[in-house]
Order: C-alpha cells, then structure tokens, then sequence
C-alpha cells in the first residue's frame, strides 16, 4: 500500500531553519503505519524510486517501530542513496529516539497545522449519515442509492426546485436537510433483470442486437448526463442553492494543500491525502483516491474516488472521463449503473470533461463549463 | 442453523475457481439455499466483477476484520437473487491483512444466518491458501484436463488431506473438450480421476459464453441455454445431496456445430 501524506506545514520543536514552518524542496513520508524496518524499508524505496521524490529532503514519520541505530543507520543510507538527505525524523519509540541522537539525526513532532475548514466535521453525524446510506445499498426492495444521473429523477428534482421554495437562509446542511428526500426511481431488481436479458448475448447471431442495446444505453447515458448539465445551469442563476455558502466552502478546499501526482493509478493502488489531489493521468478500475478535498483526475477515472473524506459537502470529482465504479462525496455514494458496460465506453476518443458535486443529497454529474 | 463451510479451490491460477464459485453460488442461491461467498483473493479480487456486483462494494473482509464495519454492513447483496451475498475481498491490500483466525470466525458467524458459505480461494498454496481453507470443513478442487493442472490439483489435495477439519474433498474437471478427448489430445476425465483418485462432484465442458458472461458480469447458470450452466446447475444440486448423472457432453449443439463437424471432417482436421 503507498501512502504519501502531504503535510506541508510543519512544527519543529527547536531550532528551525525552514520559514513559517515549510520544508523547502521537500516532503514528508509516513510509514507510521508500519511495524516491522523491511517494511519501512520497502515503503521508502517505493516512494524514493518516483522522479519527483528524488534530490528532495525526506522527513520521516515513523510511528513506535523501534529501531536500531543501525537499522536507521541503514535506512540513512537507503535514502542517500536515492540523492536524498533526512531532514529529521518523527517518531514515538525512545529508543529510535536515542539511536538517532546517535547518528545525528533531527528527532521533531510533526504536527498537522493545516487549518481544518469547517466542515460537517462532527464524526457521529457523519457515521449516523454513512449508516443511512448504508441501509439504501443494502435495504431489501428498493434501492434508493442514486445512480450517476438518471433523467427521472433530474426532472423530479427540477419540479421539486420551481415548486417549492426551498430558499431560506442559514448553513447549507441546514437546508439540506429541510429539504424533502426525494426518492429517485431506483433499479428495482425486476427492471434491471429486463435489461440484462434485453443485452444478454448468447449466440453470434444476436450480437448485433446487443450492441444497438448499448449504444441505445450509452445514448441514454449522454441525454441524462445533458439533464443533469440543464440543472446545474438552473441551481446557480435560477435558485441560488446558497451561492454564497458554496463559494466560501469553494475557497475553503482552495486553501488546502495539493497533492500532485503524475503517473498513473493502478488496480489495488491507493491515494490518500488530507488535501487535495490531482493525477495527471488515468485512475484504473480497482484504485482508490481518497481525499479530504477536492480530486481532479486529468485522464479516465475509473476506480473509486472519495472527495470530502472529511465532510465538506462542496468537494467536487473532475475527470476528463468519468467512469468510476463509485463516487463518494462526504457521506454520499453514487455507483455506476449495471446497464453499462465499460469497456465499451472506454473505446471512444472523445473526452468530456465532467464533474461530480452534490445536489440535494444525492450526487451528480454534469459537464464542466468554460466559465 | 448451521451452514456448510466449502472451499473452492485449485493451486494452480486460470482453471476456474472463481468462475465456478460465482455460478455455484448463484445455482444454489436459485435453489432457494442461502448463499454467501467470500472473496479471499486479497488484492486480486475478481468475484465481484464477475457477479457484477463491482459497483455496490463499500466495506470489505478487510474493513471487517479491522472492525471499522458490522459483518452485516461488509455483504453485498446480488442484483437478482436476494439469497445470494458476497463478501468482497480488499483490492488494495495484501494477503497478510487478514489471519486464518479471523477467517475461521468469520465463517463460524456467518454459519449461523446462511445455509452455504463458498469460500474463493486464490491461486497458489501460500498465506492465501491456509486463510482460505481455514474455516472450511469442505472442499471443491478445480482442475483442467492438464498436466500442470493436474500435478498442482495433487498438491493441493495433499495438502487438503493433512488438515483435519476438512472433512470430504470433491474433484471438478472444467474446460473439458470431448472433441479433443475423443482425438486422444487431450486427456480424458477418467484419466484425471484416476490419477487425483478423488470422488467426481462435476464435468464442465469448456464454453464460450462463459467470457461473455464474465464480461457481463451474469453467471453462466443464469443462461438455460448454455452446457456449462447445466452442468454447474448439476453440480449445485449434487452438493445439495441429489443424485444427478453426469451430463453427455457429446452430444452436438445446433446446426452449425454439425456444420463445422462436417467440414472439419472433410479437411481431416478432427483426425
């Protein structure tokens, strides 16, 4: 598992060389989750291989791993080996502690001074909403969980938007929870197995068939995608869903640090930041980003994606291609529909860029605009 | 109520087992058995693309194990057979996540909700394997009329036979071609069974809209169609205690299928 948190802002406990507190032309590792050295060692030389971890200065968080001066004396060497230096070390072990001070080597706190925005941070609230979500996905009959925009539910929202007067002053989540749960038309079992067996292939012959059914699906796909556009234009310069309160949450991501990264994201591989990220570059089915911010993927994103990992229901998902398996937003989930099937989305050339946000407690995408 | 405990699995990769786990599980879960099956196949998870359930996975064994979530939370339910759950495996971590205790409870709570737990075990006979088999009393050894499959189809049931709370090991020939068997190219089931000399719980015959129903993701046994998913119905039923004789795999399948046989003949392809 790689893990790079990015924390740029730093406190060290004496004698700081680095202003407000930033290391210059570094970052920091955190193999704290670790527990044995040929895992710390295994982590960092992953990390260290990447072009842009080299000639940097490392800052390692270690944990209550306890090390030998010459198991540290060796993980000194791995990261000069890469053209790197330590800056200094975090650890809870006294006794890494004292092998350090043998090798003369920083020991400091690291603390997470990146000012917190203020979110829907309450935990138990956020774990009493993940339940909610929980019991739709699972719940017997009908599944309310939403799917990435359905065309019904867009114009049951339209209509739910022009007859009631849903503006009334206060926090966004205030008014989001005023707001009627409006149950989409979900996929019941019964009409999902319809469309199976309408695309099911099961001789040569009816292969042509099935292949109109997913362009029809695919064609479906797009006209909702153009709903869910109509009604983004409709919330910002019709009903004001609280522009001032997305703005300001907007500028609240904005100061977060940016984790930016520039490969691409593989089956089993996981981003995890207390930022945001962006990937230049594809997230493959079966990566996971997870992301206290917003998460901006420059290619196809096709795994999991968690913006908001903390709570703030303003975090946005953008890709030039979205085809993930699930969208999270804050407490949120969205899943793709069954109907689709990817690899013949992924066939196409054209990209457009979307973005996924929330509306009225369930998630949405819609193309972005120039503006 | 308490559930049987059965491992599918292979030692060797490709023959089958998650394929076969996915369309027993759905057979036995149309039969009107309660079916969970449990991916063990950490960072290599492929159960659920093949039920289709992909999209519907929030919490996994791993989450499980970590406590971050309730057992009940981590099963996701099928799309059209409400019997039928599964229990994803992590795609991002490693094997090492979860232990062979945790897996033993695991299936010990879920015994109690559940007629079938299929227990999908990944390749090889390392961590993965003894995690796997460590909750089950049961087991299905996948093979393919193979040598290499065959040799690590021996292996394993050795390795089967030295644990005591495997109580009957059953043998599954999949990817069985008559028409080359009939050509002595390939060899037969009898052979098989005879060198593994292990009871014969099913014959499947090798098919090719198992790859559009792995692309799919809709189990074969769905289709009626298809030889393959009769024979998988017939293995569900024979695991649920029936007695089903084997299916004839011989016998021609359309129009075409005698076409092909005839030109195939006439270019002397078939000898």
């Amino acid at each position: 598992m790689f893990h790079v948190f990015m924390e740029y802002i730093i406190d060290l406990r004496k004698g700081s060389k680095m202003d407000n507190g930033y290391i210059e032309n570094g970052f920091i590792v955190d193999v704290s989750n670790t527990s044995k050295t040929s895992e710390i060692i295994y982590e960092l030389s992953r990390i260290l291989d990447l072009p842009d971890a080299q000639s940097k200065k490392v800052c390692l968080k270690l944990g209550s791993v306890d090390l030998t001066s010459a198991e540290l004396t060796s993980i000194k060497a791995l990261v000069e080996s890469m053209n790197s230096e330590i800056e200094f070390i975090s650890t809870s072990s006294t006794e890494t502690i004292k092998s350090a001070e043998d090798l003369n080597i920083k020991v400091s706190f690291l603390e997470n001074k990146v000012p917190t925005p203020e979110f829907n941070n309450n935990q138990a609230k956020v774990n009493n909403e993940l339940e909610k979500a929980l019991d739709k996905i699972f719940g017997d009959d009908t599944t309310e969980i939403k799917t990435f925009a359905q065309g019904k539910d867009i114009k049951k929202l339209k209509e739910e938007l022009t007859s009631q007067n849903i503006l009334t002053e206060g926090p966004a989540t205030e008014n989001i929870e005023k707001i009627v749960n409006i149950k989409p038309e979900a996929i019941t079992p019964e009409n999902q197995m319809e469309t199976i067996n309408k695309s099911s292939i099961d001789n040569a012959e009816e292969t042509q068939d099935s292949s109109e059914n997913i362009e029809n699906e695919l064609e479906n796909f797009n006209n909702q995608l153009e709903n869910a556009n109509k009604i983004e234009g409709l919330d910002l310069e019709d009903v004001d869903f609280n522009l001032d309160n997305i703005r300001k949450s907007l500028r609240e991501t904005e100061k977060l640090p940016t984790l930016y990264i520039q490969r691409t994201l593989r089956s089993g591989q996981s981003i995890t930041s207390d930022g945001n990220i962006v990937i230049i570059g594809d997230a493959n089915p079966g990566s996971e980003i997870i992301a206290k911010g917003d998460i901006t993927v420059w290619g196809i994103l096709g795994g999991i994606a968690h913006a908001g990992s903390a709570g703030n229901q303003y975090a946005r998902i953008r890709a030039l291609k979205m085809n993930a398996i699930q969208l999270r937003i804050a407490d949120v989930f969205a899943r793709r529909p069954d109907n689709i099937n990817i690899p013949y989305i992924q066939k196409t050339d054209t990209f457009v860029p979307e973005e996924a946000c929330i509306r009225k407690k369930q998630i949405i995408i819609h193309k972005i605009h120039e503006a | 109520m308490s559930g049987r405990v059965i491992v599918i699995t292979s030692g060797k990769g490709g023959v089958g087992k998650t394929t076969t786990n996915a369309n027993i599980g759905t057979a036995l879960a149309k039969a009107g058995k309660k079916v969970v099956m449990i991916d063990t196949d950490l960072g290599l998870r492929n159960l659920d693309l093949l039920l289709g359930l992909e999209n519907r996975i929030v919490y996994t064994i791993v989450d499980v194990v970590e406590e971050r979530c309730k057992l009940k939370q981590a099963l996701v339910k099928d799309k059209k057979n409400p019997n039928l759950c599964l229990l994803a495996a992590a795609q991002t971590r490693d094997k090492s996540a979860v232990t062979q205790e945790q897996l033993k409870d695991i299936c010990e709570q879920l015994q109690k909700d559940f007629d079938f737990i299929l227990v999908d075990c990944p390749a090889g006979i390392e961590q993965g394997f003894q995690n796997a088999v460590a909750g089950a009393s049961e087991a299905i050894v996948v093979t393919t009329p193979e040598m290499s499959a065959v040799r690590d189809a021996d292996r394993i049931i050795g390795l089967l036979e030295a644990k005591e709370e495997i109580k009957s090991y059953k043998l599954l020939i999949n990817r069985v071609r008559p028409n080359l068997i009939k050509s002595n190219d390939m060899m037969s089931v009898d052979d098989v069974v005879e060198i593994l000399s292990a009871d014969l719980i099913g014959i499947i015959p090798e098919d090719t809209g198992i790859i559009t129903s792995t692309n799919k993701g809709e189990p074969i046994v769905n289709d009626e169609k298809s030889l393959a998913g009769k024979a998988y119905n017939n293995v569900a039923r024979r695991i649920i205690g029936e007695d089903v004789p084997f299916l004839n795999l011989e016998e021609p399948q359309g129009v075409m299928a005698k076409i092909k046989k005839f030109f195939s003949g006439l270019t002397g392809k078939e000898k």
